[in-house]
């Protein structure tokens, strides 16, 4: 009901940028993730739509309203803290009734949707607890029943499913998908998990050093990334990214290994990009180029093969019945529709 | 010597020491309590009376009743008042507060004095003739400039209250601010985000964690409250009257000036009981499971 925007955000501590001059149009019922390693400003900037940390400098808006002077209390929103932020004093019951006790819900009301809240995220049999007896995944849990019990403008999500366990993370991922399509509330969302990333996002916002990267669906993040560093962030395994050169239409690694054919004009340093999905495995001698195998993995849905061009590893993978030794020679071929090359220097894609 | 044997004669020391400066002359009051015991007549130290000392204090003496009556509302007030303001400077000095660095050493300065100087400092402030406030009061309010604050009762307990609030401000505003920055940041800020007003973070979520803190001050506090005495001393030396004699002042007094120091064993003996269960509501706090 709300849409987020951010204009020339910037946050600064002294010298040190933790955001920088970030502009951002989140649309309204969108769920936006924030994805980046760890320390880019996921966080910050989160912080500051909350209006728990003041910008530096930049418009923060939701809705039809600039919320820079808004005390948090009057943004509703709803946040899931990263580290929770759970009342140690409160049962579990009080942690997710308070945001309606204190916006005066009327009492009758308020133990239905706490109840169903909790049930979303599987823990009805906690309410009488106490936050210290739970466990860190069973308090993440509350943290975001307290959230969703709510429908708030702007959902912020802060890594709310960091601390569960495979199983439940899957569960709760497909109830949150759930959730944000029925409550159509507009969500920001940060995560350092690609795969939620990429089964959550509308859009995802790559962020690094308090800059956006690029945004974009999850399709154009993961095929069509603007620069090396979205390359090699998105993607598990992430994108191989060998250097070398381009002669004759053919790219040759740094110490001269032919690779691959490929439609460009001559250029005499480059990057090279291919997912290892891209990479076909096949007996030696019937690639276009033989390598030795520095590592075998087998994950039980796949193969990895860490093998080695001149001294530049990169990883293929196989199919999940093939079985390898190290030392093996194995046949590689690069798929040609999906080969990425970058300018070294600027860190820019290059169009092909 | 085996280990065993070695830690009780490690300790030993301690324990005699705790022995001859606590425990016997406690012994030794108690038993003092059940005689005639006047310093002027010889003897009557040793003259046994049993319960009679305690039996007077309670029937036949009403300024026994005075300082009780005396130490009780003092105590409440300089409780009330010391843990109210020093909460509202906690929350203003204490980290995200709105004041804070310097002030907080500034603070500490009056804690650092003696409890007499206090009281002698007050007594000088208070003067009539060329007292600070009377100074101040004949600028700002000139009715009150001629008020001679010690000679009325009911001034000079306010002046009492008002020395001891001073003084002891300092020392529960660091003990509380110590609380509040215990409390986990995240929970207010989750509190704010919620749409809790700033009041309300403060009656939902700051308060209550910081009970703990609070009730082992007030209750440290109610201890140095009942005991006060060289405060009074050298303020008001319990006057004008006996309007500002708490009971230890009106134990010293009835021991050390008249000489009656059976008697006052016996009220300092009432005054272990409140004593006792304000200790047992410390340790209670203070050592309470996890
Ligand atoms: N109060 C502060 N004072 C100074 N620097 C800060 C402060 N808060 C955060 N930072 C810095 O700002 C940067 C961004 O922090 P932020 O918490 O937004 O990272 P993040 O992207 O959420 O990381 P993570 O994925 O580890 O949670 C970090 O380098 C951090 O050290
Ligand atoms: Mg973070």
């Amino acid at each position: 009901m709300a849409e987020v925007i951010l204009k020339n955000l910037s946050k600064r501590w002294g010298d040190f940028v933790g955001v920088d001059n970030q502009s951002l149009d989140i649309h309204d019922k969108e769920f936006l993730v924030l994805l980046g390693p760890s320390g880019c400003g996921k966080t910050t900037t989160m912080r500051m739509i909350a209006g728990l940390e003041e910008p530096t400098s930049g418009e923060i808006w939701i809705g039809e309203r600039q919320v820079n002077d808004d005390l948090p209390k009057d943004r509703d929103v709803a946040m899931v803290f990263q580290n929770y932020g759970l009342y140690p004093h409160m049962t579990i019951f009080d942690n997710i009734a308070y945001p309606l006790k204190v916006r005066g819900t009327p009492k009758a009301e308020i133990r239905p949707r706490v109840e169903r809240a909790a049930a979303q995220v599987e823990l009805t049999q906690f309410l009488d607890r106490k936050p210290k007896a739970l466990s860190g995944g069973q308090r993440q849990r509350v943290a975001l029943a307290r959230a969703i019990v709510r429908t708030p403008k702007v959902f912020l999500m802060d890594e709310p499913l960091s601390n569960l366990d495979a199983k439940l993370r899957v569960t709760m991922r497909a109830e949150l998908k759930h959730l944000s399509r029925e409550l159509k509330v507009t969500t920001v969302y940060v995560t350092h998990d690609q795969i939620e990333a990429m089964t959550l996002a509308d859009r995802v916002a790559v962020m690094k050093h308090g800059i956006i990267q690029q945004l974009g669906t999850p399709d154009e993040i993961y095929n069509d990334p603007a620069n090396l560093f979205v390359a090699g962030f998105i993607g598990s395994p992430a994108m191989n990214l060998v250097r070398g050169r381009i002669e004759g239409g053919q790219f040759l690694t740094e110490d001269g290994v032919k690779l691959s054919p490929i439609a460009s004009e001559d250029r005499s340093e480059v990057v090279l990009g291919v997912r290892a999905d891209d990479i076909n495995v096949h007996e030696a001698g019937e690639g276009d180029i033989d390598a030795p195998i520095y590592a075998f993995e087998n994950t039980g849905e796949a193969s990895f093969l860490t093998v080695e061009w001149g001294d530049q590893r990169v990883i293929a993978r196989g199919d999940r019945h093939l079985r390898k030794d190290q030392d093996d020679v194995v046949g590689l071929s690069l798929n040609p529709d999906h080969l990425y090359l970058f300018d070294p220097n600027t860190e820019k894609r290059i169009r092909l | 010597m085996r280990d065993n044997t070695l830690k009780y004669v490690l300790v030993l020391p301690a324990v005699l020491v705790v022995f001859a400066t606590a425990i016997w002359p406690l012994m030794e009051s108690a038993r003092l309590s059940a005689t005639v015991g006047r310093l002027n007549r010889p003897g009557s130290l040793d003259q046994y009376i049993g319960l009679e000392n305690y039996t007077w204090a309670f029937f036949e003496e009403p300024s026994f009743w005075n300082s009780v009556w005396v130490t009780g509302v003092y105590t409440l007030l300089t409780v009330g008042l010391t843990t109210l303001l020093a909460l509202g400077l906690a929350l203003l000095l204490a980290p995200g507060g709105r004041l804070r660095s310097g002030v907080q050493t500034l603070l500490i300065l009056p804690f650092a004095m003696s409890p007499a100087l206090i009281g002698v400092s007050f007594r000088f402030m208070f003067n009539p003739e060329f007292g600070l406030f009377d100074a101040f009061f004949g600028v700002v309010m000139p009715p009150l400039a001629d008020v001679s604050w010690l000679a009325d009762p009911t001034l000079a307990f306010a002046v009492c209250v008002m020395a001891d609030v001073w003084g002891w401000i300092p020392f529960l505003t660091l003990v509380l601010i110590g609380g509040l920055a215990s409390i986990p940041q995240d929970t207010i800020e989750a509190a704010q985000v919620d749409g809790a007003s700033g009041w309300r973070v403060f009656r939902d979520i700051t308060l209550p964690q910081l009970g703990p803190v609070l009730a082992v001050v007030i209750i440290l506090k109610s201890i140095f409250s009942l005991k006060t005495f060289d405060q009074i001393f050298m303020l008001t030396n319990g006057g004008p009257g006996t309007a500002t004699q708490t009971l230890s002042h009106y134990i010293y007094f009835n021991g050390m000036k008249y000489g009656q120091i059976g008697y006052a064993a016996s009220v300092a003996w009432l005054m272990v009981i409140p004593m006792i269960l304000l200790t047992y509501l410390y340790a209670k706090y203070v050592f309470r499971k996890n």
